[in-house]
């Protein structure tokens, strides 16, 4: 059986929208054609929701160290204060979350989003999981990956 | 005027704080529901509280049921800023109280737009 699973450009639209509305316009997030394997896990942070209910499953985003600092920086307005994690776990969990949360409504409801999972590192995914779109993309040269899971 | 910013990430509070402030509100905030409701019954009283759905503790459908239910609170509006975006949630939210429903990611324009509606910030204003 297929798995029901969003449509790539879905999911790219999403994560553009919720990029530009936060991030701005001025620089774009690009494909990134040269993803092979996940990102150096330790050089990276990750962050997944859940959705459960008419629609089950994962979404997950990994995006590198520099680049969670610097939205951080971003949504907080900081200049050169110094970042601590918990800023950077809390700016990089509303990214999945409205990432994960606009993806839900593309998915059969009604569902339900689980509050976001952060870590400095590469996340642990559940083995009854399945990944169904992967989306590979840079933003000022720093690489991010949003992928969907869905359960088994 | 006063806003109560009521988000469980301090990145979207910070996000929230920097538009309400650009048109001349006074800010509070809060972590979630429950706090929210503490800083409310110990005095704090805001013309808008902007409430996010997905919280610890306390989420934002549970506080504006509970803001509703006290007559003391009625002047405050009430406007979700969530990821939330199925239509059943939006009809809950709003037939429990909330005045306006906007879903994230937003632009600072539309949240002004939002409260233009509303009639807590003049046509016209930018933020």
């Amino acid at each position: 059986m297929t798995a029901l699973a969003p449509e790539l450009s879905d999911v790219h639209a999403v994560v553009e929208q919720v990029w530009s509305s936060f991030l701005g316009d001025e620089e774009p997030l690009l494909p990134r054609y040269d993803a092979s394997g996940p990102l150096p896990a330790d050089d990276v942070w990750s962050a997944a929701v859940s959705i459960h209910g008419g629609w089950a499953g994962t979404v997950t985003i990994e995006l590198s160290a520099t680049l969670a600092q610097n939205l951080t920086r971003l949504m907080l307005a900081m200049d050169d204060e110094p970042l601590d994690d918990a800023d950077v776990a809390d700016a990089v969990g509303e990214l999945v979350n409205m990432v994960g949360g606009n993806i839900k409504s593309l998915m059969p409801g009604p569902s339900t989003l689980t509050l976001p999972y952060v870590a400095a590192g590469r996340a642990a995914h559940a083995s009854d999981t399945t990944e169904v779109a992967r989306l590979d993309a840079a933003w000022v040269g720093e690489p991010v990956r949003v992928s969907v899971h869905t359960t088994s | 005027m006063r806003a109560l910013i009521i988000d469980d990430s301090r990145a979207m509070r910070s996000i929230l704080r920097r538009i309400v402030s650009g048109l001349s509100f006074e800010t509070a905030e809060a972590g979630h529901g429950q706090e929210a409701l503490d800083q409310m019954e110990a005095g704090l009283d805001p013309d808008l509280c902007l409430i996010d759905w997905n919280m610890p503790v306390m989420d934002g459908y549970t506080f504006v049921t509970r803001v509703r239910a006290n007559p003391a609170w009625r002047n405050v509006t009430l406007m979700m800023v969530t990821t939330e975006s199925e239509q059943g949630q939006i009809v809950r939210a709003l037939a429990a109280g909330a005045h306006e429903y906007v879903i994230k990611p937003f632009t600072p324009d539309a949240i002004v737009e939002k409260l233009q509606l509303l009639g807590l910030v003049d046509k016209g204003v930018l933020a």
